[in-house]
């Protein structure tokens, strides 16, 4: 029974993981090229959530549609809040970005309640499900899984194969020397940031399809907290990091709870949470830049 | 001799008169009007709840004021005014505007805000002022065990939301052994939890599976998991609309059939099966109140019990004019604290004034039926009275199946598999 319960919390974790890992790739990418930590992160994947609900809602479409609209939207917001806010705030103290994007999320909040109201909505997109013995998978949560999977590949592939990404690599490295080298490190951070608020929200989408339900302005909040973790494990200024960072999350947190669950007098999910947060100090004291290091 | 009359009668006459001057001296403050004050949410998190106790309070105000022509109140019809203040749903702002609604506005109660802990928040300022403080919407046990003289409740207390889906289960399932109870982590959670626990130990049931889970949390997979290993006959759970919805769709991902599932917050709500769909079918909750419970004059007769206030559809009808939404519907927010004014009203009736140790004392002996149901208090100030209602998604709409007394309809157990839901299969009796 006990291994039942592990193998079927493994699996859940890795399909889990894998949306997690790409919900933090945007936090990852921001952190790494402009140094600027994006605490309204949360926010921004609830307007993808918002996004999915649009259109699988309102005008009966495939919630895999919505990526790349989220996607869109995402790149829309991110150039806009750059120019507008973290463009003047780069050579500011850290406080003044930090509290520059906790007022973007706020301000995301805001807006939604605005136009959809706060009231907890969801949808049932409901494509079948697979049986394997020791635990049962809606394709929908497959489906989002497998999404993730193929963003991060795209994202690598454009960071090792185009200018563009050797560009953003460089600034990563040394924006210093990058800009000696004739690269427009200005036009890099602009493009890095509207990149990474676009992943972010297109990560909205992944994560509602896996949890369709919950869909509220505030929910946003809970995946930041995650999203820390998750960048901090992975390497804070590595996407990739950040997607393996994720898988690694997802495991602990459904496999930890199956085990916790045999110590008598405890709640398994307090001490999931103790444990990731235990997890993110140690790293911090440890290897203060994550486990993986950034390329 | 006309001079000693005048100087032996004039304080006779004074001293007959006090008790008149104390009866009428609190609602001359409000022009001869007798005063509620509230602090609401209109904004903020529980807005929705707001604005429904909001309308369920104006409503009965209009009822009592132009069906029931006002407050006897020696010997004259006086009428209610309501006083409302927006509280935002923050703990801070309850506490200045109670304070501001006893010393400024002269009100002659106070009713509570919504949610257990803006309840609780307000209670101590209510009880410095030595005012009578009637909570609408604060289940919560905790808040009668602190030793609050002038706090009355007129919403169920916690610890009773699963004591009819049990008893249901027992007296329609008596096979049925095994039952999960899987709650938030939260004080009100855990209460309905405590108190679902000890009525199922109480009627013989066996707990296999009991845990909570924290606020906010995103995935329950791992519970459920656990909760499908124990292999229940029937699971009670949930704390708010959000983990709620989240339960049940995680439990169909899992393909986790029980024969009963009862969640309290989120199942009575019509958009928990907008977002579930057919997974919603067949999935119960307690409510306080639904429209379409049977209690009437008549009912109340039967029990022999005092009737007061407007029938279920006069209060429907009010509550829309209160409202000035045609389409707006009354939920059960809206029919505590409808009820909480009725209560008020033959509590001061009954004891012909309006000073709150009178009327606290005059609550603590009152027993009356309403739209609401019934209605009774312990020496706490604790509702013991009131039963609640549990409501079944049945064919997409809701049905109240418990008590027997209240039911629109008959309750299906086992409710269908997910499996079969999904093919079409309606939760039907």
């Amino acid at each position: 029974m006990l291994l039942e319960q592990l193998s079927g919390n493994l699996i859940q974790g890795v399909v889990l993981g894998a949306v997690y890992g790409m919900a933090t790739m945007g936090l990852s990418l921001i952190f790494g090229v402009l140094k600027v930590v994006n605490v309204g992160h949360g926010a921004f994947v609830m307007v993808g959530a918002f996004v999915t609900l649009f259109f699988f809602s309102s005008l009966g479409l495939n919630p895999f549609i919505a990526i790349p609209a989220a996607f869109l939207v995402g790149i829309l917001l991110g150039l806009a809040f750059y120019y507008a806010a973290i463009k003047k705030l780069l050579n500011a103290p850290e406080l003044a970005t930090l509290l520059a994007t906790f007022s973007a999320g706020v301000l995301l909040e805001e807006t939604v309640k605005m136009i959809f109201g706060s009231e907890y909505r969801g949808f049932n997109w409901d494509v079948g499900k697979v049986d394997l013995i020791v635990t049962a998978l809606p394709m929908s949560k497959i489906f989002a899984a497998l999404g993730s999977v193929a963003i991060a590949l795209l994202l690598y592939v454009w960071f090792k194969r185009t200018r563009a990404g050797s560009a953003m690599r460089s600034v990563v490295e040394d924006s210093h020397g990058a800009r000696v080298c004739g690269v427009n490190v200005d036009g890099v951070y602009a493009m890095s940031f509207a990149l990474g608020i676009g992943l972010t929200v297109a990560s909205g989408v992944l994560l509602t399809m896996f949890i369709p339900v919950g869909i509220n302005p505030y929910m946003g909040g809970g995946y930041t907290l995650k999203a820390f973790v998750i960048a901090v494990l992975g390497g804070l200024s590595s996407p990739y990091g950040a997607f393996f960072g994720g898988l690694v999350f997802g495991l602990i947190e459904n496999t930890s709870y199956t085990l916790f669950a045999f110590i008598p007098g405890v709640e398994p999910f307090s001490l999931t949470r103790f444990l990731s947060f235990l997890i993110l100090l140690i790293i911090l004291l440890i290897r203060p830049t994550g486990i993986i290091k950034a390329k | 001799m006309k001079f000693f009359s005048l100087k032996i009668i004039l304080p006779a006459v004074l001293i007959s008169i006090i008790p008149f001057i104390s009866t009428f001296s609190a609602f001359a403050a409000g022009h001869g009007k007798i005063v509620i004050g509230h602090s609401a949410c209109l904004s903020g998190k529980y807005a929705k709840a707001g604005e429904q106790a909001v309308g369920g309070i104006e409503a009965c105000v209009d009822w009592v004021n132009n069906e029931y022509g006002g407050i006897t109140l020696g010997g004259k019809k006086v009428p209610l005014k309501y006083k409302k203040y927006d509280c935002e749903s923050k703990k801070e702002s309850v506490t200045s505007l109670i304070g501001r609604l006893i010393t400024v506005d002269k009100v002659d109660v106070v009713f509570a805000p919504y949610s257990s802990g803006l309840t609780l928040r307000g209670a101590p300022i209510a009880e410095s002022h030595q005012m009578l403080y009637m909570d609408h919407g604060g289940a919560n046990n905790k808040i009668f065990e602190q030793g609050f003289r002038y706090a009355v409740q007129t919403i169920g207390p916690a610890t009773s939301y699963h004591k009819g889906t049990l008893d249901m289960v027992k007296k329609i399932a008596p096979d049925a052994k095994k039952v999960a109870l899987a709650y938030e982590d939260s004080e009100f959670a855990t209460m309905v939890m405590e108190g679902a626990k000890n009525h199922a130990e109480k009627l013989g049931f066996e707990i296999v599976f009991e845990r909570t889970y924290p606020k906010g949390t995103t995935d329950l997979t791992p519970l459920l998991s656990a909760m499908k290993a124990a292999k229940p006959d029937f699971v009670l759970g949930g704390g708010h609309f959000e983990d709620g919805q989240l339960f049940n769709r995680q439990m169909a991902d899992l393909n986790i059939n029980v024969d009963c599932l009862s969640l309290i917050a989120a199942a009575t709500l019509p958009a928990f099966s907008d977002a579930l769909g057919h997974m919603a079918e067949g999935v119960m909750g307690p409510s306080h109140w639904e429209y379409g419970v049977t209690y009437s004059k008549e009912a109340a007769k039967e029990k022999g019990k005092q009737w007061i206030g407007p029938s279920q559809d006069e209060f429907v009808s009010l509550f829309k004019k209160a409202t000035g939404d045609q389409k707006m519907l009354p939920d059960y927010h809206a029919a505590e604290a409808g009820a909480q004014v009725l209560a008020y009203v033959l509590a001061v009736e009954k004891t012909g004034s309006t000073d709150s140790d009178k009327v606290r004392a005059a609550l603590g002996d009152l027993e009356f039926m309403s739209f609401y149901g019934s209605w009774d208090i312990d020496d706490s100030g604790l509702q013991v009275g009131h039963s609640m209602v549990d409501v079944q998604w049945q064919d997409g709409k809701r049905v109240i199946v418990w008590p027997e007394s209240a039911q629109t309809g008959k309750p299906c157990y086992p409710m269908p598999t997910f499996d079969e839901k999904k093919d079409g299969k309606k939760a039907l009796p």
